[in-house]
């Protein structure tokens, strides 16, 4: 691409709203005809041509039904993308170095079938979709992830040359989402002896499940402490209180200070992150303390652990 | 997967161009298109055996081999014909050359240029039916190479075709014609040349006469002649070989007036005839781009044989004298040897008869009595005396041939004498209201040139044979040449005759109103609308706003139309109906079971049927995979004549 053009895109986008739904109108929806477009276009001025000379009334009237299906084609082409709404889903976050998905939902309200193909600028994929009439459908861009922290969506160009392949319309849209880069998992293989914290419960034994009571469901619950016969009944929703904490109440304390000041920022995150599945992975309990924010054991905790070393500013 | 996509859509461009270039088979030598058609068919097999395309090393010679070929057969390579062989011949190679889209879509705009080339030859409504096919299929093609859209491209097609059209039409009719080419064509030797030729022998008249096609049409401004006394004249034969007449062009000038006659005002439209415009006998003034020739006729400057509208005017029954000066006057009497039994004839009426016009009137009599007859089918003439044989053996004949005979005999006898060719009569068209000839009117007949008058007289030997053919024309003259019907073989039915000159009134609109839609009809057009009084620039946007504006109509339709309802949301809402018209209330919340229920009370024929459908639509609803639509179909089907049941049942009751 040529340098000016690139900049003058580049101020274009900036231009451009971030939007978490967006619905394409006449003002944002821009038509341009294809190479095909224009060649059909000569054809026409070509036949135009020998009509004026041969005085052929018919071939001018060729002419003319060449130009027209092409005008045609403009409003077919317009018509693929008006109307039609786009919304943010949540990404997927991911590890650094990885592609992650931006999940965009793509809505056709009207009674046309719609061809649409989306792509993320200065990305290579392209996607394609088919609306029919009244449908939705979520697609998802790649977006390679190449630092750690979150990752604005990028601007998308949304275009289609259905049906006749003529013209092209298209817009452009900025995504207001952004997806998230966890620091690159290193493996750890130092054993961290102050990691472990005593629990406060009893260890080990079948006792430890010992049912006490039923109360009302918190946030956070796992799916195995919700009394589904009491759902399936009653259509209550209740939590199955037991005795004492089930197991692995010891908490694995993941800390920033776990390492060298003289290792990098970066490495450190990388191996607290590592440290961090393999605790997932065992099912284990942790508390992640990171320099500005420390993660208790709690519901969700993963991910919120994983933001957490992805948004670390780290100190300079 | 983009391949496979792609394969079937191929198929649709070699289809469609296949189609495109088919008229070419009449206008091209033949080899040519159905070479062209061939490689069309390989390029297919190819692409569905998917196996390798020839490299460039063999294409580029076997191109320029098949190019020298055109060359050798058409000696040329631009203008109509030539162009139109050789872009064929490119769309033949370029097809084995195409792989990616891209060469898909310069074979597809090829195709559409392509489908100008038999507009070139032929204007006829055939040829504008043909170009709709091919549109469509191009069309078609190019939805199909798009890509986007697998089912229905058929349907799109035609409906992105309509929705042009009126914007098509109304550029048509707006968009400024040129008066005048923008530069000189070369000039096509091999035009097959229709109507009249330039020479006549015997057969050369009858042959035409059995073509019911129009040659051309005329609208009187007041009243029309009558049919007898229309007599086109068209071109002049002035020397006989003993079997042939044809024009030598010996008189290169001539000194002629016209007295006298009624001033018929015309317009007429048409193909010329080598240039030649046929015009009522005898025309006063020449038409605008045509010059007078020697014989009082007239030729257009332009040598090309597209239709013409000329505005003419003619002295119908005026004199045509002219002094002849002697040499002249033997140049019109020059006979090759032989026919001594006519001659002697000639000789001896000469004897018997006082004058020129006496002569006539003697000859006349003889054709008139002496059982001769009017046929399509003469016995062929044999040997060196065709004219004796003619007059004293066969005495059956055409109009060239009593025209050929009539004129040696007026030479025999000393007359000054030559054979016009031409039409003779019309049809009038009520619909249309304007006349029709066809070339079944063709006709040949005799001036001879009275020495006691100095004029030109005309004589048509042939109505003394058969008077009904100036009058009524051929068709009626002739049992043979009635107009019959391709298939059964008998007569048009009377109930027909109103469809075919509806046919006949179509064609002549078609002529005035499309093909011959130049320039100066254009203006007039114009000034009628009240758009401008001259095509120009202000007048054209003026023209442009107010048509575009009708041709958005259609378009605005097409932007509002909702799509149908779901066929089974219709026919959920029949059943709801029917079962009102049984006076049983539905909600729209109500399921197929909540209907049923509510419906126990009916009779038990229909609950059956009900609970069929009702079964039916449920399966139907709420299953995952898509639905074959003609299930849909005979479902919503059953469901109509259920409804339709309930309603008759409240009727009665």
């Amino acid at each position: 691409m040529l340098p000016f053009r690139k900049r003058l895109r580049g101020w274009w986008w900036r231009r451009l709203p971030p939007e978490t739904v967006c619905k394409l109108r006449q003002r944002r929806i821009y038509l341009l005809p294809t190479r095909f477009g224009v060649l059909l276009l000569l054809v026409a001025a070509a036949v135009w041509v020998g009509a004026l000379n041969y005085a052929v009334s018919l071939a001018y009237g060729l002419a003319f039904w060449i130009i027209s299906l092409v005008l045609l084609a403009v409003l077919m082409a317009f018509r693929q993308l008006a109307g039609l709404q786009l919304q943010v889903e949540a990404g997927e976050n991911t590890f650094l170095g990885q592609v992650a998905n931006c999940r965009l939902l793509l809505i056709n309200p009207a009674g046309v079938e719609r061809q649409i193909h989306l792509r993320a600028e200065e990305g290579d994929s392209t996607v394609h979709c088919q609306l029919p009439a009244g449908g939705q459908q979520s697609v998802s861009i790649p977006l390679l992830l190449n630092r750690r922290g979150p990752h604005a969506y990028p601007v998308m160009q949304i275009w289609s040359t259905a049906p006749l392949g003529l013209i092209r319309a298209f817009s452009w849209w900025r995504p207001d989402a952004t997806v998230l880069a966890y620091p690159h998992p290193l493996p750890d293989r130092v054993r961290h002896a102050d990691g472990l914290q005593a629990g406060k419960g009893r260890s080990g034994g079948e006792d430890e499940e010992d049912f006490s009571h039923l109360a009302e469901y918190q946030v956070g619950d796992t799916p195995r402490q919700i009394a589904w016969s009491l759902l399936a009944r009653r259509d209550v929703l209740a939590s199955k209180r037991f005795v004492s904490q089930p197991r692995g109440t010891a908490v694995h304390e993941l800390a920033w200070q776990d390492y060298p000041a003289a290792l990098d920022g970066e490495t450190r995150l990388s191996r607290l992150c590592w440290r961090l599945l393999q605790c997932e992975k065992a099912g284990q309990r942790y508390r992640v303390r990171l320099p500005d924010t420390v993660i208790e054991p709690q519901a969700g905790q993963r991910e919120r652990a994983l933001a957490a070393l992805a948004n670390c500013s780290l100190p300079s | 997967m983009k391949h496979s996509l792609l394969r079937p859509a191929e198929m649709a461009v070699l289809l469609a161009v296949a189609l495109v270039i088919v008229p070419l088979l009449f206008y091209l030598p033949l080899w040519l298109p159905a070479l062209v058609e061939l490689m069309l068919l390989l390029r297919a097999c190819l692409l569905l055996r998917q196996s390798r395309l020839p490299g460039l090393a063999v294409l580029l010679p076997l191109l320029a081999l098949a190019a020298a070929g055109v060359w050798l057969n058409l000696n040329t390579l631009i203008g109509r014909e030539g162009g139109a062989a050789l872009l064929i011949l490119l769309l033949g190679f370029k097809v084995f050359e195409s792989r990616q889209q891209r060469d898909w879509q310069v074979v597809l705009a090829l195709g559409f240029f392509l489908s100008a080339m038999p507009l070139l030859f032929d204007q006829s409504p055939w040829s504008a039916l043909w170009l709709v096919i091919s549109l469509l299929a191009l069309t078609w093609a190019m939805l199909r190479l798009a890509g986007d859209i697998p089912s229905g491209s058929a349907r799109t097609a035609v409906q992105a075709l309509l929705l042009s059209l009126p914007l098509m039409l109304v550029l048509f009719v707006v968009m400024p014609r040129l008066p005048g080419p923008l530069w000189s064509m070369p000039h096509d030797t091999h035009t097959a040349q229709t109507g009249l030729s330039d020479s006549m022998e015997p057969g050369s008249i009858s042959q035409l006469v059995q073509r019911e096609d129009a040659a051309f049409s005329v609208v009187f401004s007041g009243q029309a002649p009558s049919v007898s006394q229309m007599y086109w004249r068209i071109m002049i034969l002035d020397d006989f070989d003993g079997r042939r007449w044809q024009n030598v062009h010996g008189l290169q000038q001539e000194t002629a007036q016209l007295q006298g006659g009624q001033l018929i005002r015309y317009r007429l439209t048409g193909k010329p005839t080598r240039s030649r415009l046929p015009l009522l006998e005898y025309p006063l003034q020449a038409p605008g781009g045509s010059g007078l020739e020697p014989g009082r006729l007239f030729r257009l400057a332009s040598d090309s044989d597209d239709m013409v509208r000329v505005d003419a005017s003619s002295l119908l029954g005026s004199h045509y004298r002219q002094s002849l000066s002697l040499s002249d006057q033997d140049f019109y009497r020059r006979l090759p040897p032989g026919n001594p039994a006519s001659r002697q004839l000639a000789m001896q009426w000469r004897m018997q008869s006082q004058g020129d016009a006496g002569f006539v009137r003697e000859a006349l009599l003889h054709f008139r009595l002496n059982g001769y007859r009017y046929t399509l089918t003469p016995p062929l003439l044999e040997g060196d005396n065709t004219t004796d044989a003619f007059l004293f053996s066969t005495r059956q004949g055409f109009c060239e041939h009593y025209a050929s005979a009539f004129a040696f005999l007026a030479r025999a006898a000393g007359i000054p004498a030559r054979v016009v060719t031409g039409y003779q009569g019309a049809l009038y068209n009520p619909l249309g209201r304007f006349w029709q000839v066809r070339s079944s009117d063709a006709h040949a007949w005799v001036e001879v040139w009275l020495q006691e008058t100095g004029e030109w007289l005309r004589v048509d030997p042939t109505a003394a044979v058969a008077p009904q053919r100036v009058s009524d024309g051929v068709s009626q003259t002739i049992p043979a040449l009635q107009p019959a019907m391709p298939l059964m073989g008998s007569r048009i039915p009377g109930w027909l005759l109103p469809l075919q000159q509806s046919w006949q009134a179509a064609g002549f609109a078609w002529q005035q109103w499309v093909v011959g839609y130049d320039a100066a009809r254009q203006l007039n057009l114009y000034r009628l609308l009240g758009l401008g009084e001259s095509v120009d620039a202000v007048a054209v946007l003026r023209a442009l706003l107010l048509g575009g504006g009708l041709a958005l109509l259609p378009l605005l339709w097409w932007w509002r139309k909702r799509p149908a309802t779901a066929p089974l949301q219709a026919g959920r809402n029949l059943l709801v109906a029917a079962l009102q018209c049984h006076g049983i209330t539905i909600q729209p919340s109500d399921g197929p079971l909540d209907m049923l229920n509510k419906a126990a009370h009916l009779p038990k024929d229909v609950r059956v049927l009900l609970k069929q459908l009702l079964k039916e639509y449920a399966a139907m609803r709420y299953r995952h995979a898509e639905l074959p639509a003609k299930q849909v179909q005979a479902w919503l089907r059953q469901v109509r004549s259920f409804a339709q049941q309930a309603r008759k049942k409240r009727q009665r009751s």
